[in-house]
């Protein structure tokens, strides 16, 4: 039975003509990583707000089709009940700060509070969060003086917290440098790792092809074609549709133009793929070459 | 009940995040105004703003706690004034229901109905808190009413008078051109999107009507003054 | 431009440990008896046997003497100045300058406005060093205040140095493109809006995500809120409030006696 059940889906914002997202259809199972890419201004945020509940009920605008999450309808319920069972994470950390707590420990207790979670049981569970994500050195620190990673990872353990059935992340990475985005894919492969049910948008594609189960490859809001990580994103309707793809894939396509890539192999998405697949095709070992 | 309904209607979670930025919006604006040593305050930009868009009661919330918290955490001469602040926000706010800030021509009207109120608003705190004489500057000028023989109130209301129009209609305006440069899109997510739907007029008979309100509010201020002074 | 937002000083003493709700009520009762009491010394008085001993109670004395040299005995002084000045009442003339006269009644006049503008100041600043914003919000929550009013007014005391921040920046960049900030009065209102423009729609566009953020928290979410902290009210705390309570209904009738 799917968690996200999403049936003919098309959106369009208030004032606007053009649809968002037009006739979407997606199931995800329980436990699954789904990653959503797009080039800029496929849908990717507007299919997040929607399955986080603020298309259409803060957004307003014109939703048609079914969403469902957990077995229950979108349309028929309040944002505020909705967001119980769906968690929310996007791109600026920084706006993700609730702004009405002074310490990382309080900010996390912050959705707790709203739902009215008893005392002893908040303190229990923010203290789990924060071994979960790794952040419990920052617990007292002020959450306006972190860098942008560590504010990141604060936001997702704030939302992870309140124990939503769905996780549903926008670029959560999309602002941030290198450190920063290894610390925040690093709490999302716990999250992976645990079996939560993910549905995270991205173009990173070296992380996604690391830990998704599936792909969705979404274009001018529609699905353009999803499945394993390995086949939507060495597929070539992606290059030929404007989407970024893996430098390991670029490189191994280009390769294989000069015979060195093996054709057998899939073509690769993760370094540690390349590596094995350039190391069959460089035949030639340093001995031979040697001599 | 239906008291409590219409306040309730003002807030929504987009007005409760924007009072803390207009808040520091008033506060800050405030403090560059000093630096830039102009001699206006501008500092209820944000509490009309929120007022336009929110509604009366957002407004007036806005204020109280823009001079509250400013008094208690950088100038405490602010603290008393409160009711002040609360009452322009409003205001503002009904001249927005009354669309009032559709067009610029009829934002100085609001803006005249705001300085006004605060005019009338603060005497008395003035009056009974300071004994007519503040620490601010303009007290200048009511010392020197007291000193030509006028009654208290009269001298405070007068200077008030003299100083409220081009403070909050430069106020108003600078809130109006703020809301006039953001997207409908961002304006309808707030509870009362429909006060700054733009109408649409000849520019021309605006112009004239303008300009008539213009001369028509300096005759009025003129005849306040003389009948409070004469 | 930044300066003193929330005071706070973390220390462990009686008057930290008093309830928020209690010490909120102890500052607005010094004002109000200041304010209504008949008797000119009355505000003086509170200075000497409430407020400093206070600050010693506190262990707070440092910093609100610092306090009230640095900000509160001057804008009391002012006022002190001005009033004694130009407040037009009295006849016994102490001395003539120019048109004004300062006259015996009108300095007491100016002596018992300004002291009691000081006894405000003093009373909130103490407040403000010992009690933590989110312990008073917290308390006040408890007691059936709105949880947006906590949001509100913890999220202005922390967005207020962010933005003046922001400001300076801005005003530092502007200088640095040959703004000019301290000219003629036309140039000075020409360089408001390079400053306030991006100051202001900079702001102005981060409340939709952040609207989405607290959203996504069940920031309107309908169960009944619960608090983190845990703030003790203890017996003593209710008795001290009925105290001040008293104490402030006792100025109010001593006044309408002496009338």
């Amino acid at each position: 039975m799917a968690i996200v059940n999403l049936q003919n889906v098309t959106y369009k914002y208030p004032l606007t003509h053009t649809p968002v997202l037009s006739n979407i259809n997606l199931e995800v199972k329980e436990g699954e990583f789904v990653a959503v890419i797009g080039p800029n201004g496929a849908g990717k945020s507007t299919l997040c707000y929607t399955l986080a509940g603020f298309v259409p009920h803060f957004f307003k605008g014109e939703l048609e089709g079914k969403v469902e999450v957990a077995g229950v309808d979108l349309k028929s319920t309040p944002l505020n009940e909705w967001v119980r069972n769906v968690g929310l994470a996007f791109q600026n950390p920084f706006n993700q700060i609730s702004g009405a707590k002074y310490t990382v420990f309080e900010e996390i207790a912050f959705g707790l509070e709203n739902q009215g979670v008893p005392r002893d049981e908040m303190n229990r569970r923010v203290d789990q969060a924060l071994t979960m994500t790794g952040i419990r050195d920052l617990a007292d620190r002020s959450p306006y003086s972190l860098s942008g990673g560590q504010q990141q990872r604060v936001a997702l353990t704030s939302i992870l917290v309140m124990q939503p059935k769905i996780l549903v992340l926008d670029e959560p990475t999309s602002q941030m440098d290198p450190i920063g985005t290894r610390e925040v894919f690093g709490v999302i492969r716990q999250m992976a790792e645990r079996g939560m049910t993910v549905i995270m948008a991205e173009h990173k594609v070296e992380w996604i092809a690391e830990f998704a189960d599936r792909v969705v490859a979404l274009k001018d809001g529609k699905i353009l074609l999803q499945g394993v990580p390995a086949d939507v994103l060495t597929s070539h309707l992606l290059a030929e549709n404007g989407f970024g793809t893996s430098r390991y894939t670029s490189a191994a396509r280009e390769a294989l133009k000069f015979n060195l890539w093996p054709k057998h192999l899939h073509l690769p998405t993760t370094l540690q793929e390349a590596v094995d697949g350039f190391n069959l095709t460089s035949a030639p070992s340093p001995k031979e070459r040697g001599e | 009940m239906k008291f409590f309904e219409d306040i309730k209607k003002d807030f929504n979670t987009m007005i409760w995040v924007l009072i803390p930025v207009a808040i520091a919006i008033n506060i800050v604006m405030g403090q560059i105004v000093v630096i830039l040593k102009l001699p206006i305050y501008l500092d209820s930009i944000g509490t009309v703003l929120v007022a336009v868009i929110g509604g009366p009661w957002a407004g007036a919330l806005t204020g109280a706690l823009s001079n509250t918290i400013w008094g208690l955490l950088i100038d405490p001469n602010a603290l008393p004034w409160w009711p002040v602040a609360f009452f322009i926000g409003l205001v503002a706010g009904f001249c927005a229901k009354g669309g009032l800030f559709k067009t610029w021509w009829k934002v100085l009207i609001a803006g005249f109905l705001i300085a006004l109120t605060a005019a009338i608003v603060s005497t008395p705190i003035a009056v009974y808190i300071y004994g007519g004489i503040t620490a601010s500057g303009s007290s200048f000028i009511t010392a020197y009413l007291l000193q030509t023989g006028q009654g208290v109130f009269q001298s405070v209301f007068s200077t008030n008078f003299l100083v409220e129009p081009v403070d909050k209609i430069s106020t108003s305006l600078l809130a109006f051109a703020i809301i006039q440069g953001l997207s409908s899109r961002f304006l309808a997510r707030f509870p009362r999107p429909e006060n700054v739907e733009i109408e649409q007029g000849a520019e021309r008979t605006q112009l004239f009507i303008a300009v008539g309100i213009v001369i028509l509010l300096v005759l009025i201020a003129a005849f306040v003054l003389v009948k409070i002074l004469g | 431009m930044r300066e003193r937002l929330s005071f706070y000083v973390k220390r462990e003493s009686f008057l930290h440990h008093l309830n928020p709700l209690t010490k909120l009520t102890l500052a607005f009762g010094l004002v109000f008896a200041a304010f209504l009491s008949p008797w000119y010394w009355t505000p003086s008085f509170f200075v000497l046997f409430a407020i400093i001993p206070l600050s010693f109670i506190g262990k707070v004395q440092r910093e609100y003497f610092g306090a009230a040299l640095r900000l509160i005995l001057p804008a009391a002084g002012f006022l002190f100045l001005m009033q004694s000045f130009f407040q037009p009442i009295g006849v016994k003339v102490i001395f003539k300058f120019w048109f004004l006269d300062i006259t015996q009644e009108s300095l007491m006049f100016a002596f018992t406005n300004a002291s009691r503008i000081f006894v405000m100041v003093s009373s909130f600043t103490l407040f403000l060093l010992t009690t933590h914003p989110s312990e008073l919000m917290s308390d006040l929550t408890r007691r059936g205040l709105p949880s947006q009013f906590a949001y509100v007014i913890i999220s202005t005391i922390q967005i207020i140095p962010q933005m003046q921040a922001k400001a300076q920046t801005i005003i530092a960049a502007q200088r640095s493109r040959g703004l000019d900030t301290q000219g003629s009065f036309f140039n000075r209102i020409g360089a408001l809006v390079p400053l306030v423009g991006p100051l202001v729609f900079g702001s102005l566009v981060e409340v939709e995500e952040r609207a989405i953020a607290i959203e996504a928290r069940g920031f309107t979410s309908t169960s009944i809120k619960t608090s983190l902290r845990e703030i003790p009210d203890t017996r003593f705390d209710k008795m001290f409030r009925w105290f001040l309570i008293l104490l402030v209904i006792a100025v109010i009738a001593a006044r309408i006696w002496l009338s």
